[in-house]
């Protein structure tokens, strides 16, 4: 084999040059094909260094480190240094070096311009023919073995189980069966009550050859109605999806409102929303219902995944890149158990996605970032704000105001119902000041009609006090006019060149006759006749130097604004009311003239009029001027949308992610645009391609790969572009995904057995008819209703088998251990160790969640409060950045809501829980779709000695002390409610001696440790 | 298939613990080696080792912030002479908190030390008198300019979380070298954790049980259930002895009932693993043991190095005692206390290198002494390097371009330095090394081929490599 090439014929081929294509051919390809293509070519599925030798443009482009040849230069061609071994980087094949002769073939080759007539392979052939591909059709359900099997599942399993010849355990005993379904589909275990309940039924009606009974559907029925099987099904989701309370990386911060996402989950599930709306809702509900705002929560799915605010903020480019490839592999593998993210760098070696593709997929998420997201919880909230906001553009002042919206006949009302209620006629009495003091160093001159004029030095920053002596009784609301005055540079109102003015604050406070302590009075509301862009009236009350009222440019005319209190002020004979006018923008902002004055009017009528508007009211209605009559409808709607607004519930967030969380560094763009999307030779940011727009993987020949969003810009449709790909029927990846994740909770390992990869390096299903009927079930009769599939499985005599292995032969000598034959037939052991078959149930332990809660259920301390904000199971303190110190040990588990269930805890991506994480609780920087199991010494001594685990087993001993016989009746209590079982005699002698020394609650501690307890038969 | 690495290629794990004598007996390890982990990795690696290991445990020195090179290690006289000058880029690169300012010479002075000739830079005047010992890769290089995905790269080979680190791939791929401590621990600073808190430790995908233990040297619990508080009257002394004795028997009555389940045995041999570690762990971390004059030389004691020290001091008893990797980490996160010197690298480096100069020359004295370094691998290492461009006027920002880390002890060549950095110390230029070839070469070290290290997740098999490394076979003794 050394020599593949005798000497002679490679003699003949450099001495006869023939054509360059039949010396490639003939003496090249042969050799790359022999020599390279195990590790460098599309049909062994490997790309080492990701470099390929069977098309020209796979050499020419070359890998990880460049084109590996250049034609007519072998001494600089990479793959000439490495057929060489010139050194030990450089050593390729690896194991042999080529014999001397190849090694000189391929450099004459190269030395000719290495002539390669094969045309690239731009992607490998798409291989529909891979199981998950196959479009979805309804395989006939076995006859065999046996037709008086009804139940689909049964003949499906059976039939395979036949063809084996191994036969199905019998069913589980009914208080395993009822502490399997209760755990199964809540997470939590059974009552003693409930577990008697049911064997005493299924004593009187055992269940039925198929699956069923009365008294176990009623059960069945009974859990799935129960808000608790949502908290259990959205914790398997929130797996799937590495959704956390935090954001891991660097600064490690707390979302605060990302359960709103977990809430939403919760519900979805208890609701049994279709499986394709919930696809939809939750990658596009703002643009598919906008209508349904609560729908809003779910887009945290977009923002489940963690978040480096570090890398956001310093290495933007990578940041967003590595970012939007997260959420890319989170939905593609949560939804259609894909792993498109390996077609970054190249076009995936093992499944049909091109890289293409997979940009595409990146470009479906061009136009969101992470962050919080506002959203009314009542729709009906939200048609009115957008009602009262569209009327408060429409007559906003510093734009063209909009007759269409302002003069509908139904606003016009408004605005005459306003007239009729004494609008615009309000008395103003003009309170002259008694005092009228500068701060700094003003001059202040109070004219005859009571208004104050500013002249002399221009400081940098003002506040004008004035004192009334005697102001009205009663008074609704005050009000400050800007007056011009030929003194003032361009007339005013302002004393800056250009006549502006900032009014950053207007402070009133009421002295008492008596003497005591001023009164502050609080605004609830400013209003103006107008506003400079960004210099609205409203932060004349915001407590805010910074911020101010300003009217350029509409400079040489008066303006005013009026201040309503949150209640009528009244003044007794001797108060007074003092006046502060804050000019504390700097750069000589300074007021000019002005004239303070009060009402008594009722306050929600009084608007600041403008002066157009205040024309139209001096005319009888039916002789206003057009642009007069839109004068008023502005003033007096801006006011009634200002004030309808305030009314509204305040609107509530999630964490997730948008177009307006786009923009980095938490700016807010007006009208976001998608962000352009290069195909990235080698999945590298520096060496951009094509543009990609948006699209899904093209291996699904019954749906476009590419979508065509009405406006390529608006990124909402491209959300929805995928969301409709992803739930499409003809999609036959969705399918069979749901109902695999599905099956795998149900028996602790799916049909196919890697829930997030239906690929070639994924599982292959164990039984694929199944699959495929169960996908199309799904699909068809069941309407994607989760909870009528769970139904369909938990009736199954299949998912009722005993977990038990077959008893050992009666004769047997020998240990357990050793196996007998099952049930007469063939030791399934010896035929299927990993029981793909399904000839008995799997075995499953109490992951995290369900051990915890489990064991708060049997102390009676569980609390089962539904919702809201997450429940810290730790002390947090300042750390040195953004990142807290968590106290885990700390933590007082007396705290009132601590008992909640572990569902609602928030979860520390960076910071895990100890006690959860020695039960296998994910990283939550993972996409987690199965969870793990491990026993290890310290989740011994955790479960043996942590204060949670110690002080529900004192409450559990407090629950059934005083029960008598003593402690044998507290003991057997705690066996029912730890167990749901009586102790054996041999067991309550060993735990009362160890109730008479220790106390009863070691006894606790001890059955929560116990692997009856940890483990689901 | 691969080509025969060595003849012991076909060796099972046990065959290669037995041939190590480490106290592991085989039972135990049956009975703690479940099937297979539902996550779909097994609980450990098949078929390992593939070399006959040279280095049997590991501590790693870890300066957490991005240690500068050029104010330690790297020494650039190009930056005395080019002082001032404006070289930079213009723009703020990718992962720089800041703009670049002009080449700012080191504050510190350099002196060669030892047959070697190291530089070394004044704030190292206790591991300068080990060079000799050391193997320096000075041209080391991460991907990011940034804290949290450049330490992701150092434990874990990613940029991102979710993978497993280091130590959880050794602890998976060898297990234990005694049933009484933690395969893997990690001593974080006492003023806190580093940059992306335990998910540098975590096991990713692995099954938990190989994520990094977390000791706390300084507290009063340093492994926080070791044994129950105090104020429960049930628990602790002979109440613990009785219940385990109760819950052992039931347990293994349940196994007789429930057989051919090897999850169910493995709870209960690590409830009898758990108990050994309530007797060994205290006297493991009890370092009043250790004599007056180890303490001292550790710096035990003075206000400056007593907390590195203790857990330098600490990590050579925990691996004494049978752990196999110890990983020692120096700064917390944050703006102080740690080698993330953007405002001033003379009053900001100075105090944090000499919180760990002396206990590090200690620790490589002490091992040496005892004969430890025959088989135990030092690390020192930090997830980035620093500008040689001033930010503001006296401090360095972020700079992966290149950084340092030294090598000492079993397997490794000493007194050499490999790669090279270019003229300002800023960029690797000859004998780039990356985190994929560093863990490449420990894990050779280790008996492991890193490309057969591979464990199988959401459809790809994965490595601590990733699709990358190379040993550095220019260290190598």
């Amino acid at each position: 084999m050394k020599h593949a090439l005798p000497f002679t014929l490679l003699t003949l081929a450099l001495a006869a040059p023939g054509g360059a294509e039949e010396f490639f051919t003939d003496r090249i390809a042969p050799l790359l094909k022999q020599r390279c293509f195990e590790c460098h070519s599309h049909e062994s599925g490997k790309m080492k260094g990701g470099l390929t030798l069977d098309s020209k443009p796979g050499w020419a482009e070359g890998g990880e480190h460049g084109p590996a040849i250049l034609p007519g230069a072998p001494e600089n061609s990479l793959l000439v240094k490495m057929v060489r071994w010139t050194d030990a980087d450089h050593q390729m094949p690896p194991k042999d070096k080529l014999p001397d002769e190849e090694i000189a073939l391929l450099e004459e080759w190269i030395k000719r311009g290495a002539p390669d007539p094969r045309a690239a392979l731009v992607k490998p052939p798409p291989d529909a023919d891979w199981w998950s591909l196959r479009p979805l059709a309804a395989p006939a359900v076995p006859g065999a073995p046996d037709l008086s099997i009804t139940h689909p599942i049964d003949r499906f399993i059976r039939a395979r189980l036949a063809g084996a010849a191994l036969s199905p355990a019998p069913a589980a005993d009914a208080r395993t069966l009822i502490r399997r379904v209760t755990l199964d589909l809540t997470g939590l275990p059974p009552t003693p009550a409930e577990t008697e309940a049911f064997a005493k039924e299924s004593a009187a009606s055992p269940l039925g050859q198929d699956g069923s009974s009365p008294a176990w559907l009623a059960v069945v029925d009974r859990l799935l109605a129960s808000p608790r099987y949502g908290e259990r099904w959205a914790r398997h989701w929130l797996d799937t999806i590495h959704f956390a309370d935090t954001h891991g990386f660097e600064h490690d911060v707390h979302r605060p409102n990302a359960w709103r996402f977990r809430d939403y989950v919760i519900g979805a599930f208890n609701q049994d929303t279709p499986w394709p709306r919930f696809i939809q809702e939750q990658l596009a509900a703002d643009t598919l219902f906008p209508a349904d705002t609560r729908l809003t929560a779910a887009l945290g799915f977009l923002g489940a995944g963690p978040f480096d605010a570090s890398a956001e903020g310093t290495a933007p480019a990578a940041y967003e890149y590595v970012d939007r490839d997260d959420l890319v592999t989170q939905t593609m593998g949560a939804f259609v158990s894909t792993t498109a993210n390996c077609a970054r760098c190249h076009a995936h070696k093992f499944d049909p996605i091109t890289q293409d593709d997979y940009f595409s997929l990146q470009a479906v998420f061009a136009g969101v970032g992470k962050g919080n997201v506002a959203y009314d919880e009542d729709p009906a909230t939200t048609v009115q704000r957008r009602q009262w906001t569209t009327v408060l553009e429409a007559s906003d002042t510093i734009g063209p105001l909009q007759p269409e919206v302002l003069l509908t006949a139904e606003n016009e009302t408004l605005v005459t119902q306003w007239e009729a209620a004494g609008g615009g006629r309000e008395i103003w009495q003009t309170l002259s000041p008694d005092l009228y003091t500068p701060a700094i160093n003003s001059v202040l001159t109070r004219l005859a009609d009571g208004s104050v004029l500013s002249s002399g030095p221009r400081p940098d920053t003002e506040t004008y006090t004035l004192t009334v002596s005697s102001p009205p009784r009663e008074v609704s609301a005050l009000r400050i006019d800007l007056l011009t005055d030929d003194s003032l540079p361009l007339k005013g109102p302002g004393r800056l060149d250009n006549g502006n003015l900032h009014l950053s604050g207007f402070e009133a406070w009421i002295f008492r006759a008596g003497g005591a302590a001023p009164e502050k009075v609080g605004f609830t509301r400013a209003l103006s006749d107008f506003d400079q862009a960004g210099y609205a009236a409203p932060t004349l009350i915001d407590g805010d130097p910074k911020t101010s009222w300003a009217i350029h440019p509409r400079v040489g005319e008066p303006h005013h604004a009026i201040l309503k209190p949150a209640a009528p002020l009244t003044f007794a004979e001797g108060d007074r009311l003092v006046v502060a006018l804050q000019q504390l923008q700097g750069g000589q902002h300074l007021l000019g003239r002005f004239r303070l004055s009060a009402t008594a009017a009722p306050a929600e009528t009084l608007i600041a009029v403008p002066a157009a508007a205040q024309a139209a009211l001096l005319t009888a209605r039916e002789q206003r001027l057009p642009e007069d009559r839109l004068a008023l409808a502005a003033a007096v709607l801006q006011e009634r949308a200002r004030q309808e607004l305030s009314r509204l519930p305040a609107q509530v967030q999630v964490y997730a992610a948008s177009a307006a969380n786009q923009a980095a560094r938490g700016a807010i763009l007006k009208a976001p645009q998608p962000r352009t999307i290069h195909i990235l030779k080698r999945g590298d940011l520096d060496k951009p391609g094509a543009e990609a727009g948006p699209g899904a993987l093209s291996a699904v020949a019954a749906l476009n790969a590419r979508f065509s969003p009405a406006d390529p810009q608006n990124e909402g449709q491209r959300r929805a572009g995928l969301a409709g790909w992803i739930a499409h029927r003809d999609n036959p990846l969705t399918w069979r995904s749901a109902v695999n994740r599905v099956w795998h909770y149900h028996f602790g390992r799916g049909l196919c057995d890697t829930p997030s990869d239906f690929g070639r390096m994924g599982g292959v299903p164990s039984h694929p008819e199944l699959l495929d009927w169960l996908a199309v079930w799904f699909r068809d009769e069941a309407k994607g209703s989760l909870k009528a599939l769970h139904r369909l499985i938990v009736t199954s005599a299949t998912w009722q088998q005993s977990s038990a292995l077959p008893p050992p032969p009666a004769s047997a000598a020998q240990p357990v251990t050793t196996l007998a034959p099952h049930r007469g037939g063939p030791d399934p052991q010896g035929i299927d160790p990993d029981n793909r078959l399904l000839w008995r149930m799997n075995r499953t332990r109490l992951d995290a969640d369900s051990y915890r809660d489990a064991v708060m259920a049997a102390s009676g301390r569980l609390n089962l409060t539904m919702g809201g904000p997450g429940i810290a199971h730790y002390n947090a303190s300042p750390g040195p950045q953004a990142t807290p110190v968590l106290d885990y040990a700390g933590f007082d588990w007396e705290a009132p809501a601590a008992p909640r269930r572990s569902i609602y805890r928030v979860v520390y991506r960076g910071i895990a829980d100890p006690f959860m994480e020695v039960l296998d609780f994910p990283d939550m920087g993972l996409l987690s779709p199965t969870r793990g199991f491990s026993a290890s010494a310290l989740q011994s001594l955790t479960l043996f000695n942590n204060p949670f685990l110690l002080g529900q087993s004192t409450h559990l001993a407090a629950r059934v002390a005083g029960t008598a016989p003593a402690p044998a009746e507290p003991i057997r209590q705690m066996f029912q409610l730890v167990l749901l079982r009586d102790p054996g005699a041999g067991e309550l002698e060993e735990f009362t001696a160890l109730a008479q020394s220790a106390g009863l609650p070691a006894v606790a501690r001890v059955l929560f440790n116990t692997n009856e307890f940890l483990f689901i038969d | 298939m691969h080509p025969p690495s060595s003849p012991h290629r076909h060796w099972n794990r046990r065959q290669f613990l037995n041939h190590l004598g480490g106290g592991f007996g085989s039972a135990a390890l049956a009975g703690l080696v479940a099937r297979q982990s539902a996550a779909g990795a097994p609980a450990t690696a098949p078929a390992l080792p593939a070399f006959v290991p040279k280095v049997r445990r590991v501590i790693q020195l870890f300066m957490n912030g991005g240690a500068s090179p050029m104010d330690t290690f790297d020494y650039k006289p190009e930056l005395t002479r080019r002082h001032g000058e404006l070289l930079g880029p213009k723009d703020k690169p990718e992962g720089q908190t800041g703009v670049s300012g002009a080449v700012m010479k080191s504050p510190f002075a350099f002196k060669q030390y030892g047959q070697s000739g190291r530089w070394v830079s004044s704030v190292f005047p206790h591991q300068a008198k080990w060079v000799d010992e050391m193997a320096f890769l000075m041209a080391m290089t991460s991907k990011t300019n940034v804290h949290g995905p450049a330490s992701y790269m150092m434990n874990t080979g990613f940029l991102l979380p979710g993978f497993p680190c280091f130590g959880a791939w050794v602890s998976y791929a060898l297990g234990s070298l005694s049933d009484n401590l933690p395969d893997f621990i990690v001593l974080p600073d006492a003023r806190g954790l580093p940059y992306n808190q335990k998910a540098n430790f975590s096991a990713g995908f692995l099954p938990a049980r190989h994520q990094g233990t977390l000791i706390q040297a300084a507290s009063p619990r340093p492994v926080p259930d070791l044994f129950p508080p105090d104020k429960f009257a049930f628990a602790g002394g002979g109440a613990d002895r009785q219940a385990r004795a109760v819950l052992q028997k039931m347990n293994r009555q349940h196994l007789t009932e429930h057989p051919g389940d090897s999850r169910l045995e493995a709870r209960i041999a690590s409830a009898e693993l758990a108990a050994k570690m309530q007797l060994s762990a205290p006297e493991a971390f009890d370092l009043a043991t250790e004599s007056e004059s180890t303490r001292t030389a550790y710096g035990v004691g003075q206000a400056v190095t007593d907390d590195f020290g203790r857990r330098c001091l600490l990590a050579r008893r925990l691996i004494e005692r049978g752990t196999r990797f110890v990983q020692v980490w120096s700064g917390p996160q944050g703006a102080v206390n740690n080698w993330d010197n953007h405002g001033n690298i003379e009053a900001e480096l100075s105090p944090i290198a000499a919180s760990v100069d002396q206990p590090i020359a200690a620790l490589l004295g002490d091992l040496k002494q005892r004969g430890l370094l025959e088989d135990t691998l030092v690390i020192w290492t930090t997830e980035l390097g620093r500008t040689p461009f001033a930010q503001g006027s006296l401090g360095r920002d972020h700079n992966g371009g290149s950084f340092v880390t030294w090598l000492a002890g079993a397997g490794i060549k000493p007194g050499i330095a490999y790669g090279e950095s270019d003229e300002f110390g800023g960029k690797a230029m000859h004998g780039i090394t990356q985190c994929y070839d560093l863990h490449s070469t420990l894990l050779h070290l280790m008996g492991i081929d890193h490309e057969r290290l591979t464990v199988r997740t959401a459809g790809v098999d994965r490595r601590l490599t990733d699709v990358h490394g190379h040993v550095i076979r220019e260290i190598l003794a």
